[in-house]
């Protein structure tokens, strides 16, 4: 059509990723293709205190840094050696070094030299120093290993206990 | 992650999900997600920009404080790149030589064996 010029290219969409890489697996040799969690329904639970009153925790697939499994810096290969596999907590009062080489981030397109875009803690800092939320003393990592059963029988119950412990009453989750 | 934020949430504590990867934390289902049309590793705004940082962080709370419903996602008005040419790329064998796609084959297979050995070492294999 003579009007198509007004509009965005269709590729200009969010990305595939499902599809994407069930095709690269496949276009690689592996025939076994990974299957996402999928429900058809989602909870809901209304905040229950205005914001400014809340304890928000942040949630990360980051991993901290360990000197001794190989290169995890900006441009780093996928480190599956860089993974960790129990939830990890932190002192949110004081900064980490934190690092997305165990995750399979966009290499060509990111490079991975600002924390700040998969750990937001320090801005977190600064918001609930300006009084927008209390921030949770602790920050919980979460695994990401290809087990969803071990997502959902044992991280994610020991993600809740931590957050119960220090009264948590939100969540900002950022996955990589 | 996703299937965390259901957890946290089906347990009472209000939960919402920064991320780029817009069809697999939908297709898990979550009651809030900020999505930003970034290349994945920038769900929390772009490098070395403050400003975008901080704004999708804002963003983030006002989905969290407004959301009406589950599965309300909301897209920010953020663009990676004045185009979107970045979006052809990522594991896209369309644009892989043969070559490039067995010595990535090779790359993954030693990767797997990695992640094996480490699971096992945690008991989670």
């Amino acid at each position: 059509m003579a009007d198509s010029h007004i509009f965005a290219p269709d590729h200009d969409a969010p990305i595939e990723y499902m599809r994407r890489t069930r095709d690269y697996y496949l276009a690689l040799g592996y025939d076994n293709p990974y299957r996402w969690a999928h429900y058809v329904d989602a909870p809901f639970q209304p905040p229950t205190r205005r914001l400014g009153d809340s304890t928000l925790a942040l949630i990360t697939t980051a991993a901290p840094f360990q000197p001794d499994k190989g290169d995890q810096g900006p441009g780093a290969a996928y480190n599956a050696g860089a993974k960790f596999y129990t939830v990890y907590s932190g002192d949110t009062s004081v900064d980490h070094d934190t690092r997305i080489s165990h995750i399979g981030y966009d290499r060509k397109h990111t490079t991975a030299t600002d924390s700040t875009t998969w750990f937001p803690l320090p801005l977190m800092r600064r918001f609930a120093s300006e009084g927008r939320f209390k921030l949770a003393p602790r920050f919980h990592g979460a695994p990401t290993n290809r087990s969803q059963r071990v997502t959902l029988e044992t991280d994610a119950p020991e993600i809740l206990a931590r957050c119960r412990q220090d009264q948590v009453d939100a969540a900002l989750l950022v996955p990589t | 992650m996703s299937l965390v934020a259901r957890h946290l949430e089906r347990n009472g504590i209000a939960t919402v999900v920064m991320g780029a990867a817009k069809d697999i934390v939908e297709h898990a289902g979550v009651p809030r997600f900020l999505f930003s049309d970034f290349p994945l590793g920038n769900s929390a705004g772009k490098p070395h920009e403050p400003d975008t940082q901080a704004f999708t962080l804002d963003l983030a709370l006002k989905v969290l404080e407004s959301a009406v419903g589950p599965r309300t996602t909301v897209q920010s008005p953020l663009r990676w790149a004045d185009d979107g040419d970045w979006k052809l790329d990522f594991s896209n064998v369309a644009r892989m030589s043969p070559e490039e796609v067995a010595r990535r084959r090779a790359e993954f297979d030693k990767v797997k064996q990695v992640a094996l050995g480490q699971r096992k070492q945690a008991g989670v294999a």
